[in-house]
């Protein structure tokens, strides 16, 4: 007995020891979600009806799609023939609609909902996060990856078929790509839904204060030299999405409502095949049931209805306030305040930049000159072969990526690009492989103490 | 809902066994860690002409054909990752090593060898006492200044050196800097083990790099229309609107005998490399004599990141 209370005694010290002396992700900060709303000037109803269109465009936001819009309690009309999601606050849940992944996967009700037979990808499970996924190369008949021909589109998961409202679209004329076989050949990668609390000031951000700060760091001690992703129609800098691939929130909004739920809508008209499919004849025909684009502007009605889904996403998304941070938690706020000195100091801060103003908006006094903490500089930075989607999307190669904005941090489940991880010790450690601009920040990080990593964790987790 | 049935058993068997499922023959795998599909990325005209990124490591030294630069590892130093790929802006991370206590899993320091193409600088600094002079004007005041910058002489060249740090981070800042074939050659050594960093420096002792060698003379913006007798445009014929900083090599009779694109796309490096064959220039004259000249253009979208070479350079 007393043998064994020794024991107990001497493992607890141990813990007590090995805790006291070892840093850690506090995790997901406890509290009210901090985000969600509109920006004060929205909420103040300045300019006056703005705040009918936040309120408008976050109700549209949360809507269910169904294929007609005829099903019950899912209004609107356009799902599919290939989704991901049954609606934009399936997945933009967490902390607060207009977030990212929740931690129940919604994806696994919504593959069979309405009588959908659609099997869930291995990848895609109940308490992981929500995921669009990529075939990195097209395939040979009997799918080996022909490392020649890159793919990188969006694979639906799920198709319509079954579903009461999806009439002769049946699974003799289309089926879900194989994944299965993806997997098996490691040809598969991830993308998680981004949050998009703040998008307005993100948007209204000058380019001439992105192209300043990229000029203010070149020759900096950490050997990070990002460059931007372009939009192909005007050569401006384009910044949303992972690899900053979209221009703006109406642009972004209109390619997921196409790719992500399988809306056709005024800026991609026509329903969205698989890349394999493309390549061929297309979708299908009988799968094709409704007239396109199935979102657009309604003339035969008045008011903010008149606004087409998209136009009114993106609203919602440009009227979204930043998210809070704390100034005390996690771990106390002369915690977070070292924390934040550390992470600027070691290098994290050159491409997580924390001080941009935004341009004078035409929209409401909040997006007009503002400070914008983002703690990204919107560059795409070669982030190594680890993190490596081997993906191109317009300037941004296999391994770029845009600086992923820090705020909202503390409330986010899953992290990187594709939720690989929930711990931020392991994203950190993950900026570092082969060919990463990174590399230098984080070996820095490894020089420091257990104490001062805890503190920028803290810090991290306060965003 | 047969089919269904059968695609998703054989799809799940497939997983189980890391098989396809045709023939039972082992699939073609992505191999995992590696960057297969690039974003824009060096070429060179031949394999033959060393470059800047093309060091390597080898018995305790790390060796640079480009810039004739051989340095010693220091003892219990481990290399790091090899760094990303040249920017646009021309900057090179060449290679990294950090000396880690393994025992507390901490790294005591570290040394970051760069290079910054001077044709290509953002910053309008001409050389690396420039360079130097800049980095010190701009960590301050995030950083205390510890000394310089100052001249010292290593391995009989002159760099320039600025010391900084941050007490309360606890990290110590190194940087010297030396010219080098139109490059600022940069090692910057960061740590909080003062030791370490002291023995990183001495190890700088070691270091073999010429005064003199047959690298070409470097001169910049040589390219422009005065100095041009034969010319034909590239033809990029996608607009990706990226910068593209090419460094060529021109032989005494003004033929474009070497070329170095930096930072681009497969499709627009074919481009320019076919193109700059074609060109002629009128030779460069060093006491009245032919001489083989380096010298810098840029193609594409000119941004800051690029401007150092802008003036009278052949880009779009």
């Amino acid at each position: 007995m007393k043998l064994r209370i020794t024991a107990v005694l001497t493992l607890s010290l141990l813990l007590f020891v090995s805790q006291a002396f070892s840093q850690s992700d506090p995790g997901i900060r406890g509290g009210p979600p901090g985000a969600g709303g509109p920006l004060p000037s929205v909420a103040a109803d300045n300019p006056l009806t703005i705040l009918k269109f936040f309120n408008d465009g976050q109700s549209r936001f949360q809507e269910v799609d169904s294929v007609k819009g005829t099903i019950a309690g899912e209004a609107g009309k356009g799902l599919g023939p290939r989704f991901n999601a049954m609606g934009c606050a399936r997945c933009h849940a967490f902390p607060a609609v207009g977030g990212t992944s929740p931690s129940v996967n919604p994806q696994i009700v919504d593959a069979g909902a309405d009588g959908a037979i659609n099997l869930p990808p291995s990848f895609v499970t109940l308490s992981g996060p929500v995921r669009e996924a990529r075939f990195v190369f097209f395939t040979d008949p009997a799918g080996n990856p022909i490392t020649s021909q890159p793919n990188g589109g969006v694979e639906d998961l799920f198709i319509i078929a079954g579903r009461s409202d999806a009439g002769p679209c049946t699974t003799s004329v289309i089926s879900q790509p194989d994944f299965a076989s993806a997997v098996a050949h490691n040809n598969v990668i991830f993308r998680i839904p981004t949050p998009l609390f703040g998008g307005g000031l993100v948007e209204n951000i000058e380019e001439t204060d992105l192209l300043s700060y990229q000029a203010s760091v070149a020759g900096n001690s950490f050997g990070i030299a990002g460059t931007f992703n372009h939009n192909g129609n005007d050569g401006t800098i384009a910044r949303f999405g992972w690899k900053a691939q979209n221009k703006s929130l109406e642009i972004f909004a209109g390619e997921a409502y196409n790719v992500e739920q399988g809306v056709s809508n005024e800026l991609f008209t026509q329903e969205h095949p698989t890349p394999e499919e493309e390549r061929s004849l297309g979708l299908p025909n009988p799968c094709k049931l409704n007239a396109t684009p199935e979102d657009h502007t309604n003339f035969n009605v008045g008011s903010i209805a008149t606004l087409s889904d998209a136009v009114q996403f993106a609203m919602f998304m440009r009227l979204l306030a930043p998210p809070d941070r704390s100034p005390d938690t996690p771990g106390g706020s002369a915690s977070i305040g070292r924390g934040e000195e550390f992470f600027n100091k070691i290098g994290c801060e050159t491409c997580h930049h924390n001080r941009f103003p935004s341009f004078s908006s035409s929209i409401t006094p909040s997006l007009d000159t503002q400070k914008v903490n983002l703690y990204s500089d919107l560059e795409i930075h070669h982030m190594g072969s680890t993190l490596a989607d081997n993906v191109s999307q317009g300037a941004a190669g296999g391994d770029q990526f845009r600086t992923a904005p820090l705020w909202g941090l503390g409330k986010r489940i899953f992290l990187l690009h594709d939720g690989r991880t929930p711990d931020l010790l392991k994203a950190i450690d993950q900026h570092s492989s082969p060919s990463s601009e990174a590399n230098t920040a984080v070996l820095n990080f490894n020089s420091l103490l257990s104490t001062q990593k805890q503190d920028i964790l803290n810090f991290l987790r306060s965003l | 809902m047969w089919r269904l049935i059968r695609h998703s058993l054989s799809s799940l068997f497939a997983v189980c066994i890391g098989l396809s499922a045709d023939a039972g023959t082992a699939p073609a795998v992505v191999p995992n860690g590696v960057i297969l599909v690039k974003g824009a990325a060096p070429r060179s005209s031949d394999s033959v002409t060393p470059l800047p990124e093309e060091g390597k490591v080898a018995d305790g030294r790390y060796s640079n054909a480009y810039f004739s630069l051989s340095y010693p590892i220091p003892a219990g130093w481990t290399e790091q990752p090899a760094g990303p790929p040249p920017s646009e802006g021309g900057s090179y991370v060449l290679t990294q090593f950090a000396f880690w206590d393994r025992e507390q899993q901490r790294v005591r320091a570290q040394v970051l060898v760069t290079a910054q193409d001077l044709f290509f600088s953002a910053s309008s600094a001409p050389s690396a006492r420039e360079l130097m002079a800049s980095l010190r004007r701009g960590v301050v005041p995030q950083y205390e200044i510890e000394r310089g910058a100052e001249e010292v002489t290593i391995a009989g060249r002159t760099f320039y050196r600025v010391a900084y740090g941050s007490p309360l981070v606890g990290l110590h800042w190194r940087v010297l800097s030396t010219d080098a074939r139109c490059h600022a050659l940069t090692f910057t050594l960061t740590g909080g083990d003062k030791a370490a960093l002291d023995a990183a420096e001495r190890a700088m002792g070691g270091i073999s790099l010429p005064k003199e060698s047959d690298a070409p003379l470097c001169v910049k913006g040589y390219a422009h229309d005065d100095n041009i007798v034969e010319k034909t445009e590239p033809y990029l014929a996608t607009r990706r609107f990226n910068t593209i900083p090419v460094r060529v090599t021109i032989d005494g009779e003004g033929r474009v005998k070497h070329v170095h694109v930096l930072s681009a796309f497969p499709d627009q490096s074919d481009a320019i490399i076919a193109a700059l064959r074609a060109w002629r220039l009128k030779p460069y004259l060093v006491d009245g004599k032919p001489a083989e000249i380096e010298t810098g253009l840029v193609f594409g979208t000119l941004r800051a990141a690029a401007r150092g070479s802008a003036a009278g350079s052949g880009r779009l």
